[in-house]
């Protein structure tokens, strides 16, 4: 616990001097980290600890976004709501528009929960480019940051810790939820909502309640994004984006607190630096979600507190050489996937097809600067090749990891024996 | 009534498409309890499949082929991904489906790029079939629908008559007594998820010729399959039939209407103080047709929160 909070407290202070460090350009991608960790964050009360899975959240962050902006335009950072304060709106429209749809999606549980989720998220964006009054139409609507207790919020850095302020605050106020009796009944609701109702709760409240409050705090994200981007437009009711909250919350594992954070601020880190790079970034999401759900369901977070057990209990020594091959095996293997689809994607992407002249051998790709041929066999070989040797380690690793759970219950009556009959004599 | 009678054609015969994909999705949700988000990305795959074969083997062998294609995919998915994962619950197997339809659409990006393919019907089938109100009316549509209709003869058939249906009832209502009596449950599980995939197949290779085929058309076409599926009734085949039907005329007629919710309120009198408010008045009728399934949806939810033709609440 102790060594939790230190990390913490190192990881804050981290992020206080982070501006000061980074280019101007990075500072805007770790705004974006920010907000969206505190979206997964968000989202994770309510499919993690709630155990109600939706598949339209990203409606009530666009509400909290739309919300802001509409504020900001009204009162021009003046009066009780200086800028700073707009993304109270956000949550104000995030917590009312939770409270409906709330209402409506928590009468039915399980499947049909997330199908009413993602039908009033479909509602509202084949709605929302028709209704220009709210929503802006197809260019939607904008703002400008006016300057407030004497900052005047004209570049990134004050946005930036401005964001920070909010996420972590937000952070917080979940994770104190979390301990609050409510926060306790939650829990339940996942583990047994019929039993809560024997016990005399009331479940469909109860349920409203989760929902409207995850749905606020999805607006105060949202309010920050409109803050940041000082515009939004219908686009943001995609159900591109609530697919993307629910891949980052659960590679990230949800059964921690902080993972979907880990796994949000990671996801949105690659992605941003991947875009550049790959045109696949999106299948690299999707294949690492695949995984985690296959082969491990407590995500990233998941696999942290597994290691950090194992060291605890044994020390680093005997932890580094499994720790080792299981990292080969994830470098090897994440490369020849990566140069499997990567070359692939080159080859099959329009401009390359456009080169080809019939009946003459294809011309090389460049790739990790390098020329590959497409006709070479080493071009095909290189992924084979790796994959395999990363199967090969894997086995080592797996053997290694066994061996280690393995001595465990070896250790534990033996430990337990000695206690006892130190005891009696 | 030209109107009427086109819009009445083409509702009935694009509801009898969506059946050929809900079908296989009701019966997978009933028997496994899984709804498998990436059904309609087998649609997908399917007309892509079809699109890729058809310039080596021509239009009908591509298509029968591209059915066979997907529904081996399915298999592989029930086989290597669903049944892994099973244990952890269906939310856990819902969400691997997820990822899935994520992966498949990307590939199919990686593939054949980020645009619509050329995928058009061939000219043996492009001509017209009759004549309504001195307009052409394709011959295409009503072999969509003529597919349609004996995809879904043939599957009422082999569940009520047959002693292979017999056990497929069985093993949906009762698994583990199934299981008890000897029949192998995870391979008739097996089985309709390859049938139902191979369904979903066939409908993306029939449909990708006469609407787009781009990799868009999964998603476009997966939501409004959930809508039906709920309707419906989950795990109801005759749900899904009607409430395919309904949907098809509901998207069809919609996008031909004109009026709005002022309209409504001119019939009462205040049509000029509805007009002034605009905003969700004045909305047409036709630009929002794309909501009306949902907002059917969210109704039936409602009122009837089986569904349509569903049994269990």
């Amino acid at each position: 616990m102790k060594l939790t909070k230190i990390l913490l407290a190192v990881l804050l202070l981290a992020l206080l001097v982070l501006p000061a460090i980074l280019p101007a350009a990075m500072v805007n991608a770790a705004i974006q980290m920010l907000i969206a960790a505190l979206f997964a964050c968000a989202f994770n009360l309510l499919c993690g600890q709630g155990g109600m899975l939706s598949f339209g959240h990203a409606a009530y962050f666009g509400v909290g976004s739309f919300a802001t902006l509409h504020a900001m335009n009204a009162l021009n950072g003046e009066g009780l709501l200086p800028t700073p304060l707009l993304p109270l709106i956000g949550a104000l429209g995030g917590f009312i528009c939770g409270l409906c749809a709330g209402w409506f999606a928590t009468k039915r549980a399980g499947v049909y929960f997330s199908m009413i989720t993602l039908a009033l998220a479909e509602l509202l964006h084949s709605l929302a480019p028709h209704l220009s009054m709210l929503f802006g139409g197809e260019a939607g609507i904008s703002s400008m940051r006016s300057p407030a207790w004497g900052l005047d919020f004209g570049d990134a850095t004050q946005v930036y810790y401005l964001t920070l302020g909010w996420v972590v605050l937000s952070i917080a106020l979940l994770y104190a939820f979390t301990l609050t009796p409510m926060g306790r009944l939650t829990f339940a609701l996942r583990e047994n909502g019929h039993r809560l109702q024997f016990l005399g709760y009331n479940v469909h409240r109860l349920r409203v309640l989760v929902f409207a409050l995850s749905a606020m705090f999805a607006g105060i994200a949202g309010g920050l994004q409109a803050l940041n981007l000082e515009s939004a437009n219908y686009v943001l009711f995609d159900m591109r984006f609530s697919a993307e909250v629910v891949l980052n919350t659960y590679i990230g594992g949800v059964n921690v607190f902080l993972g979907p954070v880990l796994g949000a601020a990671l996801m949105t880190f690659f992605g941003n630096a991947a875009s550049d790079l790959t045109q696949s970034w999106l299948l690299y999401q999707g294949l690492l979600f695949v995984l985690v759900m296959m082969f491990m369901p407590s995500g990233l977070a998941g696999l942290v507190l597994c290691w950090s057990a194992q060291i605890r209990r044994r020390g680093w020594l005997a932890v580094i050489p499994a720790a080792l091959s299981a990292l080969i095996t994830a470098g090897l293997l994440s490369l020849a996937v990566v140069f499997a689809i990567e070359t692939l994607q080159r080859v099959f992407s329009q401009d390359y097809q456009a080169l080809l002249i019939a009946d003459q051998p294809w011309p090389a790709i460049s790739l990790f600067g390098r020329e590959w041929l497409p006709g070479a066999l080493l071009t095909w070989a290189m992924p084979l090749l790796l994959g395999l040797a990363g199967l090969l380690v894997l086995k080592l690793a797996r053997r290694q990891w066994l061996r280690l759970l393995d001595d465990e219950p070896a250790a534990g009556p033996v430990a337990l024996r000695s206690r006892v009959e130190g005891e009696q004599s | 009534m030209e109107f009427l009678t086109v819009s009445l054609l083409n509702g009935v015969i694009y509801g009898l498409l969506l059946f050929m994909v809900s079908a296989g999705l009701t019966l997978i949700f009933g028997m496994m309890g899984v709804l498998n988000f990436a059904h309609a990305s087998f649609y997908m795959v399917g007309a892509y499949l079809a699109y890729t074969l058809q310039k080596f083997v021509g239009f009908t062998s591509a298509v029968l082929l591209s059915t066979v294609l997907v529904g081996l995919l399915g298999v592989i998915v029930e086989r290597f991904f669903l049944r892994r994962v099973h244990k952890h619950g269906h939310a856990h197997e819902l969400l691997l489906t997820f990822g899935l339809t994520f992966i498949i659409a990307e590939l199919i990006k990686l593939f054949y790029g980020n645009f619509s393919v050329e995928y058009r019907i061939p000219e043996f089938l492009n001509f017209a079939a009759f004549q309504v109100f001195n307009t052409d009316y394709p011959f295409y549509r009503l072999l969509m629908g003529g597919v349609s209709l004996l995809v879904f003869g043939l599957i009422y058939l082999l569940l009520t008559r047959t002693r292979v249906g017999i056990v497929v009832r069985a093993a949906i209502h009762r698994p583990q007594m199934a299981e008890a009596l000897g029949h192998n449950v995870p391979l008739v599980f097996m089985a309709v998820f390859g049938i139902g995939a191979a369904l979903a197949g066939l409908a993306g290779a029939l449909a990708g010729a006469f609407y787009t085929t781009n990799p868009n058309m999964a998603l476009e076409l997966g939501v409004i399959v959930f809508v039906v599926v709920v309707v419906g009734g989950l795990g109801s085949m005759a749900g899904a039939m009607i409430a395919s039907l309904l949907i098809g005329l509901i998207s069809s007629f919609a996008v031909g209407v004109d009026l709005s919710l002022a309209s409504l309120f001119g019939l009462l009198g205040a049509g000029d103080w509805a007009q002034q408010m605009g905003g969700l008045m004045t909305l047409k009728v036709s630009s929002v047709a794309a909501t009306i399934p949902f907002a059917l949806m969210l109704l039936i939810l409602l009122i009837r929160p089986s569904g349509l033709m569903g049994e269990k609440g």
